[in-house]
């Protein structure tokens, strides 16, 4: 039993699926938990080599795609923002990824921890960082920006 | 030219990454740099150049470099000093 103290919210596969529109096979985080709406997020993203990717990357030394290890981040950061009430399951775009950093290969059996910083949300855009750590080890950050287009849409002008 | 105009302007350049000639007749949409995204990365440039806070409805109106300088006016910028 884990007696680490928890705080915050806690989500399984059924309640991420409600915050956020990601589906199988492109669903890359298993469990998110110390959810502080507005401010953090932490992710679990278990490895298996029954992934779909594995086989072919590569057949003779499977290991995780870096697109992959990008989508448990951004998929946990947007966590972050997807709990507040009003925002709860819209999606969610890309505006720009910077300071990516891959540390280490990640392979089948390993269990990806990921950690979800926001910096600021406004008008339906939010830049923040994620980070992953394998048995405490850096693997993969990056700093994002994200829109929701359904906020943004709201703030276009009307008349050229 | 006027301190609050330069500072205007380099807003527009710096955000869009385009040259002052081209800002007078400058509309939303004229350039892909301008879109919905773009529109948002404008005013929070604007709000922190300016040390102000926009009104949503002025975010919408907001629709060209000319009537965005009657909008940033309306915050106490004047752009004749």
């Amino acid at each position: 039993m884990n007696n680490k103290k928890v705080k915050g919210l806690s989500f399984d596969i059924p309640k991420i699926k409600k915050h956020q529109q990601n589906r199988y096979p492109l669903l890359f985080v298993d469990k998110v938990y110390d959810v502080i709406p507005g401010e953090s997020a932490k992710g679990i993203k278990c490895f298996s080599y029954n992934e779909w990717f594995f086989p072919a990357h590569f057949e003779d030394e499977p290991s995780v795609p870096g697109f992959v290890q990008i989508e448990t981040l951004v998929q946990t950061f947007i966590m972050t923002f997807l709990t507040i009430d009003e925002h709860k399951g819209k999606k969610t775009n890309f505006v720009s990824i910077d300071n990516v950093k891959f540390r280490r290969m990640i392979v089948p059996g390993e269990q990806l921890i990921i950690h979800a910083k926001l910096e600021s949300f406004r008008r339906g855009i939010a830049k923040g960082s994620a980070e992953s750590f394998v048995d405490g080890q850096p693997a993969c950050r990056a700093d994002f920006v994200i829109t929701l287009p359904d906020v943004l849409n709201a703030f276009k002008p009307k008349n050229k | 030219m006027k301190k609050n105009l330069k500072i205007y302007n380099t807003v527009f350049t710096e955000s869009f990454c385009i040259k002052d000639d081209q800002l007078l007749d400058l509309k939303y949409q004229d350039i892909i740099e301008w879109d919905s995204i773009g529109h948002m990365g404008l005013m929070n440039a604007l709000e922190e150049a300016f040390n102000i806070e926009m009104e949503i409805d002025d975010i919408i109106d907001f629709s060209s470099y000319k009537k965005g300088k009657d909008i940033v006016a309306k915050y106490n910028i004047s752009f004749s000093e």
